[in-house]
């Protein structure tokens, strides 16, 4: 199983435009990803590859979240998902 | 000649094509699409897509991205797998996508987020969606050139309509004021409402022929009734070629008496027709359209940026942006409301700003000086719904709020639209506090007559050239020049050729309307001397009724040809 641990950084958290962008990377791997805001409540996680699931999350800005994966390409989900996020998920984020 | 079915005109022209039907929402589970949730979720996610890629390509990119958003509900595992549960247990499928959609939109709304709760409200619409493709029916759009029949258009649904392809409006309900009919006029097509009977004599028409002038509304129109229309038609294009010919000058009665004129504009795009048309200016920009029909709140640069359009384009003639008008009759996902049993009378426009929504207002006044800063215009803000002078202070407080911590280079005019009657009785106190009125005819029509202007069967008790509305004009024009402040109308008042004549006589600085109806109004000011306005509209205030307000103008209007010769 792959694991990472990653703060958001989004001005205004995983709302729709950053979600779908989120959703629809992980959408590209077969592994079962998942993820749980650390922040808000560490015992619920979601399905990566479902909208609703992710959004469900209410990941805002300065929230933790982890991301997990199995399956037989958990290790490069799990990285793109991370350097996505890093990267702002296609927003502007401040340095 | 075919017999037609007759109704309110609602806005000139004349014009025939296919009828287009606003899909119904029957709840009859047995006109099945027979394909299954699968397929139903992707088409409706395919759906989703290409009014995305419409938005984009449109340079709406904001918008779009709520559709994107839908798109991946529209497929969402959780969500489809829920209702598939559901209808492995025995669930009636439309029942079961209903039922997920409620519960992932009651899950998401109770982690008390603003942006999440409005995904709530997209998640409710895909299942919507899902369902409305479930059963077979089909989206709002229009295909080819056609004509919308239909009980009632709402301005959610017009504003999904390609105004390319909408060649006029055929309501069974409605008013001239209703959103659809001012839509039509600003689209400078036809429209006819409150025509009752419309629907079941149209149900199995495949044409009809809509003539906005008369009211009057011809099914599978026979050759000869084709033939009428054509000439019809003739004529109105002969009008228009007068109304151009009329174009430079401006509205001023036979003896030179002048009046303003502007144009009550719904979005940045009107500008150009208005310019064109001779506007000395906005009178009336509504700001509803910007908020109609998406899933968020403009954001204040979506806001700024359409303000600052209609300033630049108007340049240093006065622009006057009204605050949203919304109230528990406009269904936003954003803004919750609660059902009210007359929305008209209850919590809208200013009002939202003590009913926990004050952000909203404040959003939109922030945007409004930021266009003013960007442009370096002026910009005439109006608020709607004041009652007294609580209210005027409460909206200089909230124009206060918007402008801490900002630079505001150019000071807005904040005025005030008078429509609800309270504010007329008390207008000589309120006039010193605001930097102009506008009166709201429809609006204060209906609330000092007691006649809702969304039922059609009190349309003959909405006219507003009835003594007691002219009687409450006559007096927020007294008060409003006794403190030095001008006194505009921006209802359909002003844009009705009597109407125009009695508020001339009654002293009116300014006449705001549709920019289709300039021709008329300078022509019906142009045949009459200031002197005869005066005494027709002293005259007016002692008459019976509206119907004799008419005569008495009517009787003073010049043949259109002599005017416009």
């Amino acid at each position: 199983m792959a694991e990472t641990t990653i703060e958001l950084r989004n001005p205004s958290g995983l709302h729709a435009r950053p979600a779908a962008t989120f959703v629809k990377a992980a959408t590209g791997f077969k592994a079962d990803i998942r993820v749980t805001n650390l922040t808000r409540n560490a015992d619920k996680s979601a399905a990566a590859k479902s909208m609703l699931g992710v959004l469900g999350l209410g990941v805002s800005h300065g929230h933790t979240i982890r991301i997990t994966a199995e399956g037989e390409d958990a290790d490069e989900a799990v990285n793109a998902l991370r350097e996505m996020v890093e990267a702002g998920l296609g927003e502007a984020i401040g340095g | 000649m075919t017999a037609p079915v007759r109704g309110v005109a609602a806005a000139p022209g004349v014009a025939h094509a296919r009828i287009w039907r606003l899909p119904e929402r029957s709840g009859d589970a047995s006109s099945g699409s027979g394909i299954g949730l699968e397929e139903a979720a992707e088409r409706a996610a395919s759906e989703l897509e290409s009014l995305r890629e419409r938005l984009r390509s449109r340079g709406r990119e904001e918008e779009s991205e709520i559709f994107g958003a839908q798109a991946l509900m529209a497929q969402d595992p959780e969500l489809l797998d829920a209702a598939q549960r559901a209808v492995d247990e025995g669930t009636p499928v439309e029942q079961a996508v209903h039922l997920a959609g409620e519960a992932a939109a009651i899950a998401l709304a109770s982690l008390d987020d603003e942006l999440l709760a409005a995904r709530a409200a997209d998640v409710r619409d895909v299942a919507a969606r899902i369902i409305r493709i479930l059963r077979g029916e089909q989206p709002p759009r229009l295909e080819e050139r056609s004509i919308a029949v239909a009980l009632d258009l709402p301005p959610s649904v017009t504003a999904e309509l390609d105004p390319a392809l909408l060649a006029g409006v055929a309501l069974e309900a409605g008013s001239r004021t209703a959103h659809a009919a001012i839509l039509s006029r600003a689209l400078g097509i036809p429209a006819v409402v409150g025509a009752q009977g419309l629907l079941a004599a149209a149900k199995d028409a495949r044409e009809i022929a809509v003539d906005g002038t008369t009211g009057e509304l011809f099914l599978d129109p026979d050759d000869e009734t084709l033939a009428e229309i054509e000439r019809r038609s003739a004529e109105a294009s002969a009008l228009a070629a007068a109304d151009v010919a009329l174009r430079d000058r401006p509205l001023q009665t036979a003896d030179g008496h002048r009046v303003m004129l502007a144009a009550n504009i719904g979005e940045p795009e009107d500008s150009k027709r208005a310019i064109e048309g001779g506007a000395e200016g906005v009178g009336l920009f509504r700001t509803e359209f910007m908020f109609m029909g998406r899933a968020t709140a403009p954001d204040e640069a979506t806001q700024t940026r359409a303000y600052a359009r209609v300033l630049e384009a108007f340049g240093e003639r006065p622009v006057v942006i009204r605050l949203i008008d919304l109230g528990g009759d406009k269904d936003l996902p954003y803004l919750p409301l609660p059902h009210e049993e007359n929305p008209f009378l209850g919590v809208r426009a200013l009002r939202l700003a003590d009913a926990g929504h004050e952000e909203l207002l404040l959003t939109q006044l922030r945007a409004i000086l930021a266009a003013g800063e960007h442009t370096g215009r002026q910009p005439w803000i109006m608020a709607p719904m004041v009652a007294d002078l609580a209210d005027v202070y409460r909206l200089h407080e909230l124009v206060a709020l918007a402008a801490f911590g900002r630079t505001v280079g150019v000071q807005p005019k904040v005025g005030i639209m008078v429509e609800i009657p309270s504010v007329a009785m008390v207008a000589e106190l309120v006039a010193p506090e605001v930097a102009f009125f506008s009166i709201g005819t429809n609006d204060l029509t209906q609330y000092l007559l007691a006649a809702d202007r969304t039922n059609p069967g009190l349309a003959q008790r909405q006219d507003p050239l009835h003594p007691a509305v002219l009687r409450a004009i006559a007096r927020v024009i007294e008060g409003g020049h006794a403190a030095g402040i001008p006194v505009a109308v921006c209802g359909e008042m002003a844009g009705d050729p009597a109407g125009a004549m009695a508020l001339t006589g009654l002293g009116i600085d300014e006449l705001s309307m549709d920019a289709g109806g300039f021709g008329a109004v300078k022509r019906a000011l142009g045949g009459a001397g200031l002197a005869d306005l005066r005494a027709g509209a002293e005259h007016a205030l002692h008459a019976e009724s509206a119907r004799d307000v008419r005569a008495i103008f009517e009787s003073m209007r010049a043949p259109e040809r002599e005017a416009v010769g």
